[in-house]
């Protein structure tokens, strides 16, 4: 399977290259109308098909691929790396993507698998579709590159051929590790298709400003992709490293983290221009970023340039990803500085009250935010260059500046809707912002009375005090969120004399966009409140004989034993807590401490028993060699289930969002395609 | 798989694949430029969207009436002199 796979990859890399040469010659011949010997519809239908067949030699190495891990083929150093006869076979899937070239590979599958979506949909808009084909393809030959030369995963071992392999990472052994890294790379992959869309339609001048309705699709689905990734990749940092926290701010959330940002920044800004004519020039450049950023964060931390807790792998391509994030950014310059004079705004944002401004400063504000994480994520390699000594930035710093600017963004999400286009009088914010401002203010009044105060301990608490910021805007958000809902349906109810939810229904079905849209808001502030609720984490740890007793708010837990078990994966101890809550026991925990038998290294796995208002979350640091006896961390975190339900309903919104509205979407209509006869 | 078996197989799947790139077609499709007329259809139904909107907004309470009339009075000339030229080219079309 392994001349197979790399034949395939080889294959793959000859089509790429067919797909960007022929195809951009054809676009060149078809833009230039100069006579030639073959037709450049021609030409560019072969380009086409080749990208096509390009995706199909690419499914074909990773299929070699899988298939080598599931046939124990040792052969290969990265099977030996990366899988072992007991893995079970959902975790041998995942020792795709579990390596560099693995990963490698998959990127380069999911955008093999974009492109042939886009392919196969081209006639929608041909001459866009052409165009944004050439630039994938122009990427797709990077990533096969990388896998052909530097990074290949069909790399055979050097000497003897090992009886089993080192097997997977054990952090890597967790059900959301089978799942959250496709869904990261298909936004992160995803990003790619939005930017070629926009970097085609600025290459061919695209007149008007429907591409973005053909590649708003595209944004959104990427969009989705990339939250649910980065929030199942903190829910798995919450569920396996076993510090009682989801967010760390590692290099490789930071990473993850960027282009989420300027990704939804660009998914608003360029309602404007679809709407108003406004930011051509900023929406163009911000899904540049976009796109620019998913290749630093795959360089700074698949590159080696910073280290990570879960950077599995690294080597030496970060030079290549550094020399094609240079070519791109060329190809982005001199393309924009070519076609200037086509992103002429066509009007200004005409006062500082108005919706357009709450959407400017929405993606002020998310840029700043990114700008900071970037800083933070880069400080290590500037301080190494000018000091000589890498500097790493820790939590506390990202917190310090992330927090605010957090809560200014969920500040604006109440803001932006009740705000009408163009400016705004006095009499309209009267009438708009009343009852949201009074919400802030009861909830701000409730927190504090209910011992929600940024005092504490007879000193300032910096956590506290933005956990009561963000409980007070939280309900203003809502309130005026809800309140759009509710000005909507009861508007339809008159007109239908529907019911409150049948008209909500109606409601959404009429603008499913707008709706949607405020239902990945109402997601957001959901979110927001759980991230809050970590101002009031507890936590407690001690070493348990038997029948110890380990007190951590209204729980009380007992060691009532420990026990082990054996799999052909892995050995386990496991400690059994009995947890008792007002004097009556309720339930069990039992974490565990695993050591894999492939690697020898051990791995903790956490015990969390989660309802609305807390988790309790209960990890096993094993034996204390002195006494014998087990050390056992609980902590108690607030709020953190919200998290989770908050990303599950941004996930709702955003399928609401990708409906097609009742009244208002007409398909985009492109000039005419004609079925030309060869 | 042996390295020959795998050989033959991708030299099968190459085969395939540049049968399939190269194969000619008897129809492909083409697109003719877009018309000012096409830019103009596109531009009014943007205007036509954001009117609606408005009025939904204006019914739903959310601005008083004489903010409303500001709002709209744009919209509408827009539309107007949009609605003018699109008729001109279409007659011009015939």
């Amino acid at each position: 399977m392994a001349a197979f796979g790399s034949f395939a990859l080889l294959l793959a890399l000859a089509l790429a290259a067919y797909n960007l040469l022929a195809g951009a010659v054809a676009l060149r011949l078809i833009a230039t109308g100069q006579p030639t010997v073959v037709s450049p519809e021609r030409l560019a239908a072969t380009a086409r098909r080749a990208g096509i067949a390009s995706f199909y030699a690419v499914t074909a190495a990773a299929f070699a691929l899988v298939w080598s891990v599931f046939a124990n083929d040792f052969s290969l150093a990265y099977i030996v790396e990366h899988s072992n006869r007991a893995l079970p076979d959902w975790y041998k899937f995942s020792a795709l993507w579990s390596g560099q070239e693995g990963s490698l590979l998959l990127w380069a599958w999911l955008l093999a698998a974009y492109g042939f979506v886009l392919r196969l949909t081209h006639k929608r808009d041909v001459k866009l579709y052409a165009y944004a084909g050439v630039i994938l393809a122009g990427i797709q030959f990077f990533f096969l590159l990388l896998l052909c030369f530097p990074a290949s995963p069909f790399a055979l071992i050097r000497g003897a051929i090992p009886q089993d392999g080192n097997g997977l990472n054990p952090l890597l052994q967790y059900p959301e590790m089978v799942i959250h890294p496709p869904l990261l790379y298909l936004g992160f992959v995803g990003f790619s298709v939005p930017f070629a869309f926009a970097l085609g339609a600025l290459m061919m001048r695209y007149p008007g400003e429907k591409w973005i309705k053909i590649t708003r699709v595209w944004t959104m689905v990427t969009w989705l992709f990339l939250t649910c990734g980065v929030f199942l990749g903190m829910h798995w940092a919450y569920a396996v490293l076993g510090w009682g926290g989801y967010w760390g701010w590692d290099p490789v959330e930071v990473a993850s983290l960027m282009p989420w940002l300027t990704g939804t920044a660009f998914l608003h800004s360029v309602m404007m221009q679809e709407k108003k004519g406004m930011m051509k020039s900023w929406n163009i450049w911000l899904i540049f970023s976009t796109f620019l950023l998913t290749l630093l964060g795959t360089m700074l931390t698949r590159g080696g340039l910073v280290s990570s807790v879960h950077a599995f792998a690294e080597s030496p391509i970060g030079y290549w990803f550094m020399a094609f994030m240079v070519i791109v950014l060329a190809v982005c310059i001199f393309t924009y500085i070519l076609q200037f004079d086509h992103l002429k705004n066509e009007r200004q944002v005409e006062s500082v009250i108005s919706r357009e401004s709450a959407f400017l400063f929405n993606n002020l504000v998310l840029i700043a935010a990114c700008l900071v994480i970037l800083w933070g994520a880069l400080y290590p390699i500037l301080s190494q260059f000018v000091e000589g000594a890498k500097v790493t930035v820790d939590a506390a710093w990202y917190n310090h500046v992330a927090v605010p600017i957090g809560l200014f963004l969920l500040f604006l999400a109440g803001v932006g809707p009740l705000l009408p286009w163009r400016s705004t009088s006095l009499k309209s914010i009267r009438r708009n912002f009343v009852l949201p401002c009074l919400a802030l203010w009861f909830t701000a009044l409730a927190c504090l009375a209910l011992g929600i105060q940024p005092w504490h301990n007879g000193g300032f608490d910096e956590g506290r005090f933005y956990a009561l910021i963000a409980f007070a805007l939280a309900a203003g958000v809502v309130t005026a969120i809800l309140s759009e809902f509710v000005r909507g349906a009861s508007i339809i109810a008159r007109q239908t004399g529907r019911n409150c939810f049948a008209s909500t229904y109606l409601l959404i079905r009429r603008n499913t966009r707008r709706y949607g849209g405020y239902i990945v808001h109402l997601g957001v502030v959901v979110v927001v409140i759980g991230f809050a609720g970590s101002a009031f984490n507890r936590s407690a740890e001690s070493e348990m004989a038997l029948h110890d007793r380990l007190l951590i708010g209204p729980y009380e837990l007992e060691n009532v034993g420990a026990t082990q078990d054996s799999t052909p994966n892995y050995d386990t101890e496991y400690a059994q807590l009995d947890v008792y809550e007002n004097g009556a026991k309720r339930f069990q925990m039992t974490p565990e401490k695993r050591v894999y038998l492939a690697s020898g290294q051990s791995q903790t796995m956490v015990a969390i028993h989660s309802v609305p208002v807390w988790d309790l979350y209960v990890v096993y640091e094993g034996t204390n060699p002195a006494t014998g006896q087990p050390i056992i961390k609980a902590f108690l975190n607030p709020l953190v289930s919200w998290i989770w339900a908050g990303v599950l309903l941004m996930a709702l919104g955003t399928l609401v969002a990708l409906q097609r509205s009742e009244v208002r979407e007409q398909r985009a209509g492109p000039a005419a395609i004609e079925e030309v006869k060869s | 798989m042996t390295e020959s078996l795998g050989l033959v197989g991708g030299a099968l799947l190459a085969l395939a694949l540049v049968a399939y790139t190269f194969w000619p077609e008897k129809f492909f499709a083409a697109q003719r430029s877009k018309s000012r007329l096409d830019y103009l259809l596109e531009r009014q139904q943007q205007l036509d969207e954001n009117l609606r909107d408005l009025n939904f907004e204006f019914s739903a309470g959310k601005y008083p009436p004489e903010d409303f009339a500001a709002q709209k009075a744009p919209l509408e000339n827009e539309s107007a002199k949009l609605l003018a030229e699109i008729e001109l080219l279409q007659k011009a079309q015939g």
